[in-house]
């Protein structure tokens, strides 16, 4: 007794003609693949996404809230089983952590006294807005998920996201109320990194699994790294943060380090956005004789993630001498005698490179300018 | 008066597969996280799309599923048209098929949808590989397909009992 269904199909028309419409609308299909291949990045498909992602948030926030319960929970019961062992652990990873403390605060004392003696201005740090997990793509390709927070809560597209552990992703989606995290696992995740006691900047490549791979553009020679190394984000590109954590040398593979994530997202709940500001760099004097030093900088980071024309300064407090230009001079500054009514003291500024807009105008000793923070 | 309450349960029980494919959907965008992230989230709406294109082909049109694919892609993140393609090819199989599959039991029609799964994940593997440029892993891809596959029968008798119950029975 199809009743229904005799209805639909009297209003619809034959089935014949429904086929017709099946056809059709797998060419739309493949003609919307097509052109999401050749623009993925279309303002309408990104405003479709985003207007898609806003319209969804309520009902994932309203339905994730129930399965973080269930989670929560069923995380607490496995535990009662091991609780000696994990007591155990925790303990020794304590004593382990006292000491590292211990440590971490003698070396802020020395740091504090030689910022000091430098005049150092600390580039300013990111301010972290705080969001839940709300929504996770699951599925087998495109690795990301929906964080509650959107352009009302000051997100902005690629500002990094980290958990407890380190870097969960870039925001690439970003809706009035709820936002996209791209995942370093996803196939189109790059994110500059450098393994810091190797010294060496790469391009952090998700790979679909759960481990991505650090790529090496830079240098042809073989690159010595070894497991148990850590990665921290670059900082090139301008976009992320110098010096996010972001995991540990695995294995070498093709010339290739794999690395295992700090961040576990079967478990990543809450996440910090973190809302970092480039440090501006301010014209000082247009056509002083060193005008050419743009032209000295080799942009050096190969393939970048996003903004490739944004100066990038280097940090003061890179930790990786190979990390940055060579031709970064520590006291650039100094010789150049920079007008009197810049704000910052020169007697030793942080090394600058400045790797140019094209379109710009020449600078000459652009100037870290520490903005408010 | 009874009329309109008539007119809006047909709708409604007409709308029912609509709706579960688009619950499926949710599902794929929700940390859902089974075992803590051991068990991929099965695929639901291909179960949705399989089951009523062969039962009931006129309560899930080629429209419905169409929307429901493209909520997939916006949810997930994917390349747009890619999910619609995928289940409209899925939905064009199982009606291709339909005659061979009506009557007969659920082990061959599960054998069926196997191998609808298998075209789907060729499709999809095919697509994301022409995309990101690489040869893609398909490790992922695989234990969600099983996943999909080994509980279509679980989805199947709670649909069928749904569909022969609820939606037909007026």
């Amino acid at each position: 007794m199809d009743v229904l269904g005799q209805d639909r199909r009297e209003g619809l028309g034959r089935k014949a003609e429904s086929r017709v419409g099946l056809l059709l609308l797998i060419l739309v299909s493949g003609i919307l693949l097509l052109s999401s291949l050749y623009s993925a990045e279309a303002s309408v498909f990104r405003k479709a996404r985003e207007t898609v992602i806003d319209a969804a948030a309520p009902a994932l926030k309203v339905l994730s809230g129930p399965i973080a319960y269930v989670q929560h929970v069923v995380g607490d019961v496995q535990d009662y089983f091991h609780v000696l062992k994990q007591n155990q652990a925790l303990r020794e990873e304590n004593a382990e952590l006292r000491q590292w403390m211990n440590e971490a605060l003698a070396l802020r004392k020395t740091v504090e006294s030689y910022e000091q003696l430098q005049h150092y201005y600390a580039p300013p740090e990111g301010k972290p807005i705080d969001a839940f997990v709300i929504g996770e793509s699951n599925d087998s390709f495109t690795h990301s998920m929906l964080v509650n927070v959107g352009a009302k809560g000051g997100v902005e597209r690629g500002q990094a996201v980290v958990d407890g552990g380190g870097l969960v992703g870039r925001i690439v989606d970003v809706g009035k109320n709820a936002s996209r995290i791209l995942l370093l696992t996803d196939v189109q995740s790059r994110v500059p990194v450098y393994i810091e006691d190797a010294g060496v900047e790469g391009i952090l490549v998700g790979r679909t699994g759960s481990r991505p791979a650090v790529s090496f553009v830079e240098s042809s020679d073989p690159v010595n790294f070894e497991p148990g190394q850590r990665v921290l984000t670059s900082g090139a590109g301008g976009v992320l943060p110098r010096g996010l954590p972001v995991g540990v040398v695995t294995a070498a593979r093709d010339g290739e380090a794999i690395v295992r994530l700090y961040a576990n997202y079967a478990k990543t709940r809450m996440v910090r956005v973190i809302n970092y500001q480039f440090p501006a760099v301010e014209p000082v004097d247009a056509g002083s004789p060193e005008g050419d030093r743009s032209e000295e900088q080799t942009p050096d980071a190969g393939p970048q993630t996003a903004a490739d024309a944004s100066p990038r300064p280097a940090r003061a407090n890179a930790p990786t001498p190979a990390a940055t230009t060579p031709e970064a001079d520590p006291f650039a500054d100094t010789d150049e005698g920079a007008p009197p009514d810049d704000a910052a003291p020169s007697s030793v500024a942080p090394p600058q490179t400045a790797a140019q807009p094209s379109g710009a105008a020449p600078q000459d000793g652009p100037r870290l300018a520490p903005q408010g923070g | 008066m009874s009329r309109r309450a008539e007119g809006l349960s047909r709708l409604a029980k007409a709308a029912t597969p609509t709706v579960l494919g688009l619950v499926g959907v949710l599902l794929l965008a929700l940390p859902l996280r089974l075992a803590q992230g051991v068990v991929p989230t099965p695929v639901l709406p291909l179960v949705v799309v399989f089951f009523w294109s062969i039962y009931g082909p006129s309560y899930l049109p080629a429209g419905s599923i169409f929307v429901i694919g493209l909520l997939q892609d916006f949810l997930t993140g994917g390349p747009l048209g890619l999910w619609p393609a995928v289940y409209l090819i899925v939905q064009y199989i199982a009606l291709s098929q339909r005659s061979y599959f009506a009557g007969r039991e659920q082990g061959v029609v599960w054998l069926g949808f196997a191998f609808a799964a298998a075209v789907a994940a060729i499709i999809l593997w095919l697509v994301m590989s022409l995309m990101s440029g690489a040869l893609l892993p398909v490790g992922g891809l695989f234990a969600q397909m099983v996943a999909t596959v080994a509980l279509y029968p679980v989805f199947a008798a709670g649909f069928s009992h749904l569909h022969s119950r609820v939606i037909v029975e007026v």
